[in-house]
């Protein structure tokens, strides 16, 4: 249930919110660049389209507007905490396969690792505030990868950061609708609203 | 039973007079008027390298009794060219409209039908009663990182073709410009003026969805904008207006995190006070206005940011 | 008529014939003499084929025809010498074929029947590859090998310019037996019949792109193979950003053909395959150098505790990450085996290895590999003509007198075993400089002292210190920090 809405909760809320938004936009922003470093360094096109990557959250939501506060701050913090493990992943590839070899394209990996944790850290927050906490984490993380091939690697990094990027965009939007409406139902004008 | 007959230009078009036989006499007509002779072999009638000119009704007298043989609609045209397709959400996250138009006339009736898809999904694309060559998607799921697939096919009765668009939802995002632009003096303060204008009204929930907008006036002296770039809010007060003289103002919008610049919106007209105040005029259309076509938006790198607090 | 004598192993002889009339005939009664045998062999056979000895020089044969009743409608009789019959070895048995994926590599295996031949035969064999559905022949190579009487497997390798997924391979292999004495006529055998390496476009779910993930040599010439579902087609193949011809091999099966492969970017060369219905996948080729040989390989110790090895790793492999260069450091006389850490990036290359008790000589061989080459470089070094000692720490000046002072300073290493040679630098502020040297008996891990007299009076100094070893030079250590001191007045 979530904690009545006291003047300071509220506040409290909103500034968190605030700058949740400011951190995920910050986040896309990087990402995007990494995303620019990550296609150039691997030898990709740009434009390849990468099928839906077991293990990976997916940003895309349908009646992403009727979606209540809570359940808006669990996904977002579910996701984050999967890509924590996947950026992590990849980056020990990374290093396996390049050795020291690429070291811009591991830094950048390494600066959004170090956001997507903090904005984690952000979601449990803002959880806590809504006196419900947030859930345990399951696990050390991630299962194991699947054996893929160099060129699957590749795509399938590419499918994370492409995901994560969506992620940013809707967790701005998911802070907003929070800071409107706290952690009830929240009607935003959405895709499906006839 | 009126018949028709599509040609395409410049082809040879030969007409055989119903069931009457090679040799038989007849009289053909073109839009009423006899057709010569030369242009009949026999019964049968031959028209060369047919222009546009050529369209029209054509009818076969039996030669006696003048009882109509044949009838038949000649209509003279090309087969579509590659149509131009364009898709674009000014209503996000509602939806997004596909409109398109052919690069060249065919002369004759074409039939358009469009396929939006989206990863396994067959979208509906409702069409628009008025304009013709356009219609809607509403999406059903957002932040998807799957693209859109919208392929337009066009048919008449002499060839057909199609263009495919391939895009990602984010990309197409594209507000309409802010409306109800204005702007007036700051009284006794020569070098301001105040701007205010209000958000597309097609822009369904700019709360949840807040746009940004890119402020650009010159006075009319000069040909050189300056630019403001507004992270929120739908006002600004110009202060370095140069005294006395005529300004010129537009405005643009784009949502906060995605997407791309709205045209400019119609551009007003204001001078900044004077000791004897002017009279203030606002004019519709001016040249500069690009409501309708899409003008390549390039913010020049003279921008100031006036970023009042994000969210 | 027609008869025709054909022996597969000298030994025997297979003879047929046929019969010109086409009245339907009963069993044949066939006799034949040759030398050494006074009565002629006679049988009844119903086929137009028999299996006689070879004659030592000529055989004499009669056959008769019978008719369904019995009786003889037609009689013939023939001499056969040796140069009439012909020899052809039996067709090749192939006992297997093996395909190595990871190194494309094709092994047959036959038997060379040879126990069916006299010792010391030659033998030749001639083995085709054919490939893809219309069984391409690829290559055709010919084999000698010796007979020896006795049943011998053979075996050859060969190395297909395409990975074996690509597409099935067939073999096949006849012989010709050079049989100097023998006059009749001498041919190949028959061919055998194909022997399949299947690629992976006969596998129900075989796919993907061949070779996978793999590193060549730059300037190679690399074939790139895409299996695919029944009833896809390929549209485009690209290697890096270019779309490259496509080379048809089966109906599941294209490729292409990259010449003279040029260096790929650290992270590989992508090579991606599209077919019909949004199909896509991709494989990824490293294009790199085999190493170079290391050039100023040097070894020398610091401190008798490590000895630390250099080298100039030479042009760059282009390879990185676990297809990096990797180094090793075997000393021969001891047998000990240490690996390399290396940074790639990094311009000198750095091993460090174990001081050995009091081994003195270090026989080092450095090993360098890479998935497409491998050399090595070697250096035999007498620890004590190598020591380059670390920079003198804690100097300090002290002294009671006007003319002289008393230097200390210390150096990390254990140079019991040596003398050690120091400089000291004195200067003072008229740009008066003076190096004095000193021999003193290396310590363990000690605090050195020297004295330097005839100094001004009075005078501020600026004192610092360097060290090496006093028998066999090899370095300098760094100077020590500068310690400044002033003589007490006179």
């Amino acid at each position: 249930m979530a904690a009545a809405d006291t003047p300071s909760a509220a506040l409290r809320r909103r500034d968190l919110c605030s700058r949740g938004i400011r951190l995920a936009r910050k986040m896309r922003s990087d990402v995007a660049d990494l995303l620019d470093i990550y296609v150039e360094q691997q030898g990709l096109d740009a434009s390849i389209s990468v099928a839906a990557v077991e293990g990976v959250p997916v940003a895309a939501a349908d009646r992403w507007d009727e979606q209540t506060g809570a359940q808006r701050l669990l996904d977002n913090l579910a996701a984050y905490r999967a890509f924590r493990a996947l950026l992590a992943q990849m980056l020990e590839e990374l290093r396996e396969e390049l050795g020291s070899a690429d070291a811009a394209l591991g830094q950048a990996l390494a600066a959004v690792l170090l956001q997507v944790s903090a904005f984690a850290y952000h979601l449990e927050e803002l959880l806590q505030l809504e006196s419900r906490g947030p859930p345990a984490e399951e696990g050390s993380g991630l299962p194991a990868p699947p054996h893929l091939s160099l060129f699957e690697q590749k795509l399938r990094g590419l499918g994370v950061l492409r995901e994560l990027a969506q992620w940013a965009v809707r967790s701005v939007r998911d802070l907003r609708q929070l800071a409107k409406h706290g952690s009830g139902s929240g009607p935003a004008s959405g895709p499906a609203e006839s | 039973d009126s018949r028709i007959q599509y040609e395409r230009v410049g082809a040879d078009v030969t007409m055989k007079c119903g069931s009457m036989d090679w040799d038989a006499a007849v009289t053909w007509t073109a839009n009423g008027t006899d057709i010569d002779d030369s242009h009949l072999n026999g019964s049968y009638l031959i028209l060369k390298n047919v222009d546009l000119t050529r369209s029209g009704q054509y009818s076969c007298y039996e030669g006696s009794s003048w009882h109509l043989k044949y009838q038949t609609y000649l209509k003279v045209g090309v087969p579509p060219k590659e149509p131009v397709l364009m898709c674009r959400s000014n209503n996000y996250p509602k939806g997004f409209y596909c409109s398109w138009h052919l690069p060249s006339p065919t002369y004759i009736p074409n039939s358009f039908n469009i396929s939006v898809i989206h990863g396994t999904r067959e979208m509906v694309c409702e069409k628009d009663i008025f304009p013709k060559n356009r219609c809607h998607i509403r999406y059903l799921q957002l932040f998807s990182t799957v693209k859109y697939k919208v392929t337009l096919t066009v048919t008449n009765a002499l060839g057909k073709n199609s263009t495919t668009l391939t895009f990602d939802e984010f990309a197409i995002v594209k507000p309409d410009p802010p409306e109800s632009v204005v702007a007036k003096p700051v009284p006794n303060n020569p070098r301001r003026l105040e701007v205010a204008w209000q958000n597309p009204s097609s822009w369904p929930d700019p709360e949840s969805f807040p746009l940004k907008f890119f402020l650009r006036y010159r006075p009319l002296i000069l040909d050189q904008w300056q630019h403001v770039e507004l992270s929120d809010g739908t006002s600004h007060t110009i202060t370095d207006a140069y005294a006395g003289k005529e300004y010129i103002i537009q405005v643009a919008a784009k949502d906060n995190d995605i997407g791309t610049w709205s045209d400019w919106s119609v551009a007003v007209h204001a001078t900044p006070w004077t000791e004897e105040p002017k009279h203030l005029t606002t004019e519709v259309q001016i040249t500069e206005t690009t409501s309708t076509s899409t003008s390549s938006f390039m913010p020049p790198p003279t921008t100031k940011i006036c970023d009042k607090g994000a969210g | 008529q027609n008869l025709n004598c054909v022996t597969h192993n000298l030994r025997k002889m297979v003879c047929t014939w046929d019969i010109s009339s086409k009245r339907r005939h009963g069993q044949t009664d066939f006799c034949y003499t040759t030398d050494g045998l006074f009565l002629p062999v006679c049988f009844k056979t119903k086929e137009k084929r028999v299996e006689i000895p070879v004659p030592e020089s000529s055989t004499t044969v009669k056959i008769i025809t019978n008719s369904i009743s019995g009786t003889a409608f037609a009689t013939r009789e023939f001499e056969i010498q040796k140069k009439d019959i012909s020899f052809v070895p039996l067709t090749p048995r192939i006992l297997s074929l093996r395909p190595d994926f990871s190194t494309s590599t094709l092994t047959l295996k036959w038997s060379d029947n040879g126990s069916v031949f006299p010792y010391g035969l030659d033998a030749f064999w001639q083995i085709e590859i054919l490939r893809k559905e219309t069984m391409e022949k690829v290559t055709q190579v010919t084999y000698y090998s010796k007979l020896t009487h006795e049943d011998n497997i053979l075996s050859w390798n060969w190395t297909s310019d395409m990975p074996l997924e690509c597409t099935s391979h067939y073999v096949r292999i006849r012989c010709y037996i050079n049989v100097t004495q023998f006059v009749g006529h001498k041919d190949w055998s028959d061919w055998s019949p194909v022997e399949k390496a299947p690629g992976k476009d006969t596998e129900p779910n075989g796919s993907g792109l061949f070779p996978q993930d793999t590193v060549v040599t730059v300037g190679s010439d690399v074939t790139i193979c895409c299996v695919h579902e029944e009833g896809r087609q390929v549209q485009r193949m690209s290697y890096g950003a270019e779309d490259y011809p496509l080379i048809y091999l089966s109906s599941r099966s294209s490729a292409i053909r990259v010449l003279n492969a040029s260096a790929s970017n650290a992270s590989g060369t992508n090579i991606v395959c599209r077919a019909s219905g949004d199909w896509m996948d991709g494989t990824v080729l490293f294009v790199g150098y085999a190493p170079d040989i290391p050039e100023d390989l040097s070894c020398e110790t610091s401190n008798f505790v490590t000895i630390k090895c250099t080298w100039k790793p030479g042009r760059p492999s282009g390879l990185y990450g676990k297809r990096g260069t990797k180094y090793s450091l075997l000393e021969r006389i001891s047998g000990k085996n240490v690996s390399c850490e290396v940074n790639e990036m990094k311009k000198e290359r750095v091993c460090g290895f174990q001081v050995l008790g009091d081994q003195r000589t270090y026989s080092f061989t450095l090993g360098v590999s890479n998935p497409v080459g491998q050399t090595e470089a070697s250096l035999l070094v007498d620890l004590s003509q190598r020591v380059h000692p670390e920079t003198p720490e804690k100097l300090t000046v002290s002294g009671n007198s006007s003319t002289s002072v008393r230097l200390h300073w210390f150096i990390n290493g254990n140079f019991a075993e040596i003398r050690l040679l120091c400089q000291i630098e004195i200067s003072n502020g008229h740009s008066e400089q003076k190096l004095h040297n000193v021999s003193i008996p290396g310590g363990q891990f000690s605090t050195y002292t020297a004295q330097v007299n005839t100094l001004h009076p009075y005078t501020k100094y600026q004192f610092r210190v360097r060290c090496s070893a006093a028998d066999h030079f090899w370095r300098w250590s760094d100077w020590s920090r500068t310690e400044e001191h002033t003589t007490l007045e006179a």
